[in-house]
Order: structure tokens, then sequence, then C-alpha cells
């Protein structure tokens, strides 16, 4: 690891790339473009008032409930918990965090404008069907900054601990990695591949990119910030990170990376203005009392020509009988309730994973972090903390909400009691905001393992890295198919992406496709 | 609220505020809720739920379900750093009350019991040689004995019991110093050679009724 990449492998690596990954024939039409991506549109035909009985309230439950209601269904609702939504769980004042043996109630000021996400937080522009949805419910939305290149990272590896600037890392790693290339070009095995044009355009793109000098060197660059002066006066560079300092710490990945996936989800995403349940709500105060909430399911009976689903309200067992079911209880709490589904879909049920994703947040005492040039954004820690995020919106107001760790298939939070939660994140955070333990008020923390009626985050299908195995394929066509035509299973653990709101939307329009084409090829 | 309302007529009349009636019903949630939380793991009437692998309480012995509690609120058991199940039990009781386990107790015993189904299928033969010597303690059936601490097994989920064993067996459960039942049962572990010997005496388990 201490000796620096040599010239020669580097070459041997481009080599290799430019002979296989990378498509350097020319006059290759575009045919990888991808279209725009689209909401499905719904087009049920009209019910006369069929039954459905659909379990949990979790998104793909709301959209299947809204799209029938809308068809003349007659649709009810059982929720185990106290309130609607699942994983979109909003947190602010008065709110109550119905973690297992960790209850809490939030007790930050009552204002629109500290909330804090505690699950699904983010919108990318190509989730189509979430986006409809808000257009169509009239659910209002704002941007949400996933990058600030004000924002820090923090490594007790890096910098003797000490915080450096998103930008200082990132321009740097951007200027050594480009230097890096662009010594490279005009070897062989480039001029073999490149024309002279292709060749300036890729130098001149480099140059660009990592900022570098006449002769193709890094040398700094005032992309980073000045280290003074700078308006009034000539902006002088701020030093530049050695390399092998960057690479001392494993966040590079991170950091270097705003586009997790997919063309939408990049530093300009989206979040409903006052909280992600504001698209819960929009379902539910349509649906109004379709929902019974406190109301578990405790069986399901497929029978021939329907659904029977008992659950408990107030302490007495109902039963309500439905031509239709869809469910959306997470399998891992679906296999502790007494069915009578058949082997097949039970093993491939119980086959899916509860993944882990812990977050903690607190309201600030002041907007600190605006001191510090900071509107947004994430600085990435390295620690059980991982993130902290500043909220993008009410810019200069008085307080906000701090995402002080998010650890999305992490499970160090979980075994913790609240206080050893809260002052991890208090310890870690001190060493990028000196002031951060003073600022903080009111803290909150949310393990989705132990959440009540919940006890996990993202369903996890493939056991293997590689991806999905031919049994895991054949066992997630089993749960796509209804049981008798009745009984269907729905949310983001009945799709191949997990753990966004748009696939959890697309299963529910999924099977609502299935269901309309049985309805409508019944005898009249 | 108001805009939501021009949105869509449709609804109008099913129109009720659920923002508010929900946020009202969290005020009631700390008492509805209680410690009365365990079925989300441990399944409807407690009959157990291999996705959380957190076993039937259904049918569970008062004396033997209120010494758990005890044990894991005490941290003599669920606090060995590779008993990654009994870690997510413990601060489900670490803070009951005196008084809320004395209400779990009750509680858990209106469930029926109902057996848990096989999901093992080892050499019952060898099994119920191997079984011969937890007899003594956990009785020829399996129908726990309350004089010696050791509870009934027969009708347990057979996975459930298979973690223990492996758990007892690597010193992740009954070796906390205070655990004297526990450590009884650690030692007895002992006499179960491999893996597939805890699958066959499970399996043997699996055979009795209690
Ligand atoms: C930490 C975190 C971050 C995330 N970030 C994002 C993001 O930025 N963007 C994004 O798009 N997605 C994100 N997601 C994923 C997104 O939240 C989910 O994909 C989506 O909300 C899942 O919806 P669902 O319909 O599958 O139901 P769920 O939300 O899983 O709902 C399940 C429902 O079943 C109910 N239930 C359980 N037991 C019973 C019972 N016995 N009887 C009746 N009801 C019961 C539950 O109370 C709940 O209402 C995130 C999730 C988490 C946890
Ligand atoms: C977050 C999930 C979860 C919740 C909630 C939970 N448990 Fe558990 N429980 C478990 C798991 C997992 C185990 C298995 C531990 C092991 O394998 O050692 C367990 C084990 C137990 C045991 C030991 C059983 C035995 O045979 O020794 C008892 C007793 C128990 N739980 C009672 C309860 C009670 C009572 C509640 C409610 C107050 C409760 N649990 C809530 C997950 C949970
Ligand atoms: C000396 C008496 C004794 C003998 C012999 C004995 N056990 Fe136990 N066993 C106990 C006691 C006591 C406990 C309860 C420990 C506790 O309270 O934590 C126990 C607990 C268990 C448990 C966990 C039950 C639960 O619900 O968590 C299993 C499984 C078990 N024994 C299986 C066996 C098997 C199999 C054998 C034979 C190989 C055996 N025991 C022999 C005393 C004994």
């Amino acid at each position: 690891m201490t000796n620096p990449v040599s010239r020669r492998e580097f070459l041997n690596l481009l080599g290799a790339y430019g002979g296989t990954s990378a498509v350097l024939q020319a006059g290759t039409a575009l045919g990888f473009m991808p279209g725009n991506s689209q909401a499905a549109e719904i087009s049920l035909q009209a019910s006369t008032g069929k039954k459905v009985a659909i379990l949990g309230t979790g998104i793909s439950a709301l959209t299947t409930a809204w799209e029938l209601t809308k068809a003349g269904y007659d649709c009810t609702l059982l929720e185990a918990s106290h309130r609607p939504g699942g994983r979109m769980f909003t947190v602010r004042a008065g709110t109550v965090i119905d973690e297992i043996g960790n209850y809490q109630r939030c007790e930050w000021d009552d204002d629109p404008h500290l909330y804090f996400n505690a699950g699904a937080a983010r919108i990318p522009s190509i989730h189509s069907s979430v986006l409809k949805y808000c257009k169509e419910l009239e659910v209002e939305l704002q941007v949400f900054v996933n990058e600030s290149k004000t924002a820090w990272v923090q490594d007790d590896a890096m910098n003797g601990g000490k915080p450096v600037r998103n930008t200082d890392y990132s321009s740097s790693m951007q200027g050594f990695v480009s230097e890096m290339l662009a010594k490279s070009l005009g070897k062989e095995e480039l001029d073999s591949s490149l024309t002279e044009s292709e060749s300036e355009t890729l130098l001149g793109m480099l140059r660009s990119f990592g900022d570098l000098n006449e002769d193709m060197l890094y040398k700094g660059t005032v992309r980073a910030g000045y280290g003074s002066g700078g308006f009034l006066d000539h902006g002088t560079k701020r030093d530049v990170i050695a390399l092998r300092d960057l690479l001392k710490t494993r966040l590079a990945g991170n950091v270097m990376v705003t586009t997790q996936e997919g063309t939408g989800s990049g530093p300009l995403l989206m979040q409903p203005v006052g909280g992600m349940d504001r698209i819960i709500y929009a379902f539910a105060n349509r649906l109004g009392d379709r929902i019974k909430f406190r109301s578990p399911v405790t069986e399901v009976m497929v029978t021939d020509d329907g659904v029977e689903v008992a659950y408990e309200r107030n302490g007495v067992t109902e039963v309500l009988k439905a031509d239709y079911c869809f469910n959306c209880i997470p399998s891992h709490l679906m296999s502790g309730i007494p069915n009578n589904f058949p082997a097949e879909y039970s093993e491939a049920l119980n086959y899916i994973r509860r993944g882990k994703a812990y977050k903690a947040a607190f309201q600030a005492k002041e907007r600190f972090w605006e001191k510090e040039n900071i509107y947004g954004g994430i600085t990435w820690v390295n620690a059980p903390t991982q993130q902290i995020w500043y909220p993008p919106h009410n810019i200069h107001g008085k307080k906000g909400v701090v995402l002080a760790a998010y650890n999305f298939g992490g499970a160090n939070y979980t075994e913790m009691s609240q206080e050893d939660r809260i002052e991890d994140f208090l310890k870690h955070g001190e060493k990028v905001h000196p002031n951060y333990r003073e600022m903080a008020e009111k803290p909150i923390t949310i393990a989705w393992h132990r959440m009540n009626h919940m006890l996990g985050c993202a369903p996890r299908w493939a056991r293997n890295r590689g991806g999905w195995s031919d049994k895991e394929e054949q066992m997630y066509e089993t749960l796509r198919q209804p049981v008798n035509g009745r009984h269907y299973l729905i949310g983001d653990q009945s799709t191949q992406h997990s753990a966004w709101m748009e696939s959890a939307i697309q299963s529910a329009h999924y099977a609502l496709a299935d269901l309309d084409q049985r309805v409508r090829s019944e005898p009249a | 609220m108001k805009k939501l309302m021009t949105v869509t007529t449709l609804f109008i009349s099913a129109l009720c505020n659920i923002a508010s009636q929900a946020a009202e019903g969290d005020v009631g949630v700390a008492a509805d809720m209680g410690d009365r939380y365990c079925t989300t793991c441990h399944g409807v009437d407690g009959l157990g739920n291999i996705a959380i692998e957190a076993p039937r309480l259904a049918g569970m012995e008062a004396w033997y379900l209120k010494r758990q509690l005890e044990n894991f609120r005490a941290g003599i058991r669920g606090t060995h750093g590779e008993d990654i199940q009994g870690i997510a039990m413990r601060p489900m009781a670490a803070k009951l009350s005196d008084e809320s386990i004395a209400d779990i107790v009750d509680w858990v015993g209106d469930w029926d019991f109902v057996p848990a189904e096989a999901t093992v299928d080892g050499n019952v033969n060898q099994g119920r040689t191997a079984f011969q010597s937890c007899a003594a303690c956990h009785g020829a059936n399996a129908e726990g004995n309350e004089a010696l601490g050791a509870p009934a097994l027969a009708g347990q989920n057979d996975w459930y019991m298979i973690t223990q064993l492996r758990n007892f067996r690597a010193g992740f459960r009954g070796s906390h110093q205070e655990d004297t039942y526990g450590s009884q049962m650690l030692t007895m572990s002992k006499t179960l050679r491999d893996e597939q010997a805890i699958i066959n005496v499970v399996s043997y388990i699996n055979t009795l009724q209690k």
C-alpha cells in the first residue's frame, strides 16, 4: 500500500481497460440511451364494490387502495401501528418513536421546518411513479441537496483526525487522478485507439477535470476555496493534500460519488416540503376511515373465492372477508402470522432477509453549519455515525434538524442503549464541529431493526454479492403470482430493487394490472 | 390541509383529518403499547417466528419465563458478544419492571400451547440415545421439571433449540457467573459431540409430547 502506483502499472491497467471495457468504436449510435422513465398509466375497469383487504399502510398499500378506491372497489386497510406509512416516517414535535425497548417521544420545537425523515428521505428525478403521485395529490416538493463541497470529511486516520473540506478532498483526488491519466496519454496504447482529435478532447477534459497546470500537473486549485483573498484581492490557493494522505481514508468512495445509482440519483434530489410523510397523509387523508389503525393482522386464510383476514382491535379478534387481498406486511413478520399459503410460497416468503439501518438526529440550537459556509449536503465520518446531513431548507432560519447518524446496512446502534447511541454521535460529531455537543438539543435515534411492526429496513433477497441465483429468481416469481388469484404480496419486498419508494409503488402497479386482467376476464 | 380539499372532490365525504387523528392517537400510544410488544417478534399469540429467530412463548412455564426475563434484564443472559439472538432480546427486557414482568407472565399464560412444526430431519434413533442424559432434568417426555429448573422442550421451535445448544456448547449462553441454571446446562451441552448430534437430539425431541 505504501508504494505509489508506478507509471508502468498504471499503463497496464489502462491498456487492459482500453482493450475491454472502454467502448472505443467510432460512430456507434447511442442505442443505450435510456428513454425517459415514465409512470405507468393505471386504468382499472370500474368495479361495483368488490371487497379488498389491504394489509399494512406502506406506500405500496396506499397506492393500491387509492387506485382501487378510484375505480369503485370497497377497500379496507388494516394497520398494526398507530400511524400509517411504515418506512416513510417523519419525526417532528410530539411524534412517538415506537422503537421496541426504546420508546421515545420527540420534543423538538413545534415548527414546520423542524422535522426529520427517519426512513425514506430522498426522491430521485427518475422515480416517476413517486413524482406522479406527488403531482396528483398536490404534495409540494423542493430540492434536496445531497452534496455540498463545503461539508467535511473526517477520519481519524487522515490529517491527524482533523476534518478536511469535501472540496479539498475531492479536488485533490480529481487532480491527481487526472494527472496520472494525462501522463499516460500519448503512449502507444492510446495512440492506436484514439484519433488525434479524440486525444485532444480527452486531454482537455482531464486538464479541466483535475484543474491541471500547463504541464498537465496538479498543483492545487482555487476550486477548493481560497487560502486567502479571492474577492478584493487575488485569491491564493490552499495547500494540496498529498495523494498518499488522501488514500488514508476508506471514505474516498463515498466522498467522490454522489450519484448513487440511476441517472436520477445525483447531487439533485427532491423531498416533500414539511416531511416525507406528506405523501403518506396525502393518500391517507383521502382514504379516510377505510384505514383501521392499531389493528394488527393475526391470520390470513385464502379461500376458494376470497380471503379471510383476522385482526385484533381493542383486544377483540375480528374477521374481514374480502374478494382480494393486497399484503405489504414485511415478510419477516408475515412468517410469524398464521396463514395457509402454499409451501412453495411460504418458503420464498421466509427466504427474504431483513436489512439493517439506523439514523439519529437532533434539533440544533443554531444553524451552526451555516457559519461554516455549509448549506446542505453530507459530511462523511469514518465512525458508526457515518454521515451528518444539514437541512437544505429554511436557510438562515433559527434552528434546524441535523441528521447525526445514518448507517444503511449497519447494526451498531441496534444493540446500543439510547444513551450510548447519543454519546457515540456526539463524540464523533465533535471532531467535525467543535461546538456540536453544545448545539445538540433533544436527540432522537431510530434503529429500524427494532421499530415496532417493521423490525427491518430494506428486504434482502440475494445472499451472494454476485447477484441473484436462479433459485432466488424462481422464488421471486413465485411470490409475484397471487395465491389462488386472491392474495397479492406487495411492497419493495416484492421487487428486485428494494429500499426505494418507487419500487414499492411499482409492485402495487404490477399487482393491480394482474388483478385487472383477472377481473376483466371474469364471466359477466 | 385546505389545499388538499380542493384537489379532489371524489372523497370529500371521506376526508377526515387522519393527520390529526394519528397525532392524537400518538398521545395514547405509550399506554396502549405498554410492554406488550412481544408478539411483533415472537409471532401472533407467541407462536414463534423463525425469520426473527424469536421462539415460541405460548405454553411456556410461568417460572421459566419469569426467570429468563429477569436474566435478560440483569444481563445474565444476552450479553455475551457472540450471542447474536440473545443480544437482540436483551434490550426488550432491559427496561421491564417487576410489575411488567408479572403482567407479561399472566398475559403469555393466556396463549394456547400449540406444538411447533418440525423443520429439521436428523437421526431420531441416535437422538433418542443422546436424550437419555437429558431426561434426568428435562423429563422423559421433555415436559420440563420445575424442581430442577429445567424447562419443557417438547413443542419448542427446533431451530431455536439448535441455536441454544450451539450457544451453550460455545459458552455464549450459560457462562455468566450468576447464571446458575444456565451453567448446568452449559456443562450438559458438552455431551453433544458436534452439530449433527445437536440436530439428532432435537429431531428426537420433536417426536415428544408434553
Ligand atoms: C432508513 C431508510 C432510508 C430509506 N431511504 C429511502 C429514500 O431516500 N428514498 C426512497 O425512495 N426510499 C427509501 N427507503 C425505502 C422506502 O422507505 C421503502 O421502500 C418503502 O417505504 C416501502 O414501502 P412498502 O409499501 O414496502 O411498505 P412498508 O413501509 O414496509 O410498510 C409495511 C407496513 O406493514 C405494517 N404492518 C406490519 N405488521 C403488520 C400486521 N401484523 N398487521 C397490519 N399491518 C402490519 C407496518 O406497520 C407498515 O405500515 C428508505 C428506507 C429506510 C428504512
Ligand atoms: C426485537 C425482537 C424481540 C422482541 C420485541 C421480544 N423478543 Fe423475546 N426473544 C427474541 C429473540 C431473537 C430471542 C431468542 C434469543 C436466543 O436465541 O437466545 C428471544 C428470546 C426470548 C425468551 C427466551 C425463551 C426461552 O425459551 O428461553 C423469552 C422468555 C422472551 N424472548 C420473551 C419475550 C417477551 C416477554 C417479550 C416482550 C416483553 C419479548 N420477548 C420481546 C426477540 C424478541
Ligand atoms: C442437569 C440438568 C440438565 C440436564 C441433564 C440437561 N439440561 Fe437442558 N437445561 C437445564 C436447565 C436448568 C436449563 C435452563 C437454563 C436457564 O434457565 O437459562 C436448560 C435449558 C435447556 C435448553 C434451552 C431451553 C430454552 O427454552 O431456552 C435446551 C434446548 C436444553 N436445555 C436441552 C438439553 C439437552 C438436549 C440436554 C441433553 C443433552 C439437556 N438439556 C440436559 C438443565 C439440564
